[in-house]
């Protein structure tokens, strides 16, 4: 019976430890392919702007994990928020990312990730792929992609910049304006829709 | 109380000379000792929600000044230089603040990196045509910039609340203590103030300015940008700050990560 226990416990470790690789080379993969099609190959094109906003989209839809991105951002209003408010938000927010980052991402014009390798997070769904961009001057900056597993399937769900990370500013600079706005969540879609018209 | 202490001293130890700069700047930093006092001293929420008033008003009181001044004096500047130029004058800046680096990594305990940084001074103060050229980097000594910030958080000297202050904007009552005494500690400030009372104080204080300018300028659209996608810009300037000083060590350690910290989890609450 001893045997037995020990066998299953092996096998439970090389089993954890066989998922644990592959989920960091695909996470390594995906975030690879991301930078390449997203950033060296768009922005470094001559592309217009409506242009690049529309492969924008198209890789954010593929790569990122809008709804619990926009869930998260939302934090406990997301609950107060009505399912047509909480649609509504994911389009809004997913649309102003798109815009902003085909400008943001200039920043990095001419300039290729370094891939460094993984990092645990907390949760054990999640995984840190660590990349650095050499810059014109002083160190590399540092920017960690947060990759989340549900299922199988890899998704981008925050990235860090210079410990910076997008979906807990958002977070911060959303649920401050909504605690401020007499309208709630109302009004924040009120602005978001001025923002990505 | 550290914070005024280590503020006044230098207040006091530096101002010599009696002309309007240092008038200016005496007035200032005394503004900034009581503003501090008052800063750590409040604790509750009402003093809370004070500072965020006085906050949200000096930012915005700041952002006028910067659409209405500096940007467009950045903007200036931009057409007049090129890239190029921008990158020399930012790498003679970096170069005079070797010798600041230097000390901070000693008073830290980081002998290797203030070897590293007295190196790269020598090696592009000469080679380096007096450090318009980082030539050190290329022979593998990359930059370690640190400050007195730094210093004192690795004394585990607390970052106190978050404050915004006129003309300069986002700090903490430590990054303040910290920029005033890296502009003291400066050798080029030595040599301004021994040489040549005011004429050479208003080369170094025009000197500092060109230096921020030159930063400013450098990342002007993606200031712009950030300012056009924001919701509330104050709150995101605010967040954007407290989490880049978050890699800061502090008693040795990183303790306030923004990454792994926090469990990346819809339910937590603010």
């Amino acid at each position: 019976m001893k045997k037995i226990y020990l066998f299953l416990l092996a096998l439970v470790c090389f089993a954890q430890i066989a998922v644990a690789d592959i989920d960091k080379s695909q996470a390594m993969k995906m975030v690879e392919n991301v930078t390449k099609e997203g950033i060296e190959q768009i922005i470094n094109s001559n592309a217009s702007i409506e242009e690049k906003n529309k492969i924008f989209r198209q890789l954010f839809t593929q790569n990122l994990d809008l709804d619990f991105i926009g869930k998260y951002v939302l934090g406990r209003y997301w609950r107060t928020a009505t399912p047509a408010q909480q649609k509504e938000f994911i389009e809004l927010y997913k649309e102003l990312n798109v815009q902003t980052w085909s400008k943001r991402f200039d920043e990095f014009k001419g300039r290729q990730f370094v891939f460094e390798g993984t990092s645990p997070a907390n949760n054990p769904n999640q995984i840190f792929v660590d990349t650095n961009v050499p810059m014109k001057e002083g160190a590399p900056a540092v920017v960690k992609w947060r990759v989340n597993n549900v299922n199988g399937k890899l998704k981008i769900i925050d990235i860090i910049i210079e410990n910076v990370s997008l979906a807990q500013t958002a977070r911060n600079e959303y649920t401050s304006f909504i605690a401020k706005s007499p309208k709630g969540v109302e009004g924040l879609l009120e602005n978001l829709r001025t923002k990505v018209k | 109380m550290i914070y005024f202490a280590s503020t006044y001293i230098l207040y006091r130890v530096n101002v010599k000379e009696e002309g309007i700069l240092n008038k200016v700047l005496r007035q200032y930093i005394a503004f900034l000792c009581v503003f501090f006092v008052a800063g750590c001293a409040s604790s509750s929420q009402t003093e809370a929600t004070a500072l965020e008033n006085y906050n949200r008003t000096m930012f915005n009181i700041n952002n006028q000044l910067e659409k209405v001044i500096i940007r467009p004096v950045a903007k200036g500047y931009r057409a007049i230089t090129n890239e190029y130029m921008r990158q020399r004058l930012t790498n003679f800046f970096n170069n005079i603040s070797e010798p600041v680096s230097a000390a901070n990594h000693l008073l830290q305990g980081e002998w290797h990196n203030s070897a590293q940084n007295i190196s790269r001074f020598m090696i592009n103060t000469t080679i380096g045509g007096l450090g318009l050229y980082d030539v050190a980097a290329k022979a593998g000594l990359e930059q370690k910039p640190t400050g007195f910030d730094e210093t004192l958080a690795t004394w585990c000297v607390p970052d106190g609340p978050y404050i915004i202050l006129p003309v300069l904007g986002p700090s903490t009552p430590r990054a303040t203590t910290g920029w005033v005494a890296d502009g003291y500690s400066s050798p080029a400030y030595w040599v301004a103030n021994e040489s040549n009372g005011e004429d050479a104080m208003l080369v170094y204080y025009g000197a500092a300015g060109l230096k921020y300018l030159n930063k400013y300028a450098e990342n002007l659209k993606l200031i712009e940008g950030l300012e056009e996608s924001s919701i509330d810009y104050y709150e995101a300037v605010k967040t954007m700050y407290l989490q880049n000083r978050g890699k800061i060590k502090s008693c040795g350690k990183i303790v306030a990560q923004s990454t792994p910290d926090y469990d990346f989890d819809m339910d937590d609450e603010d």
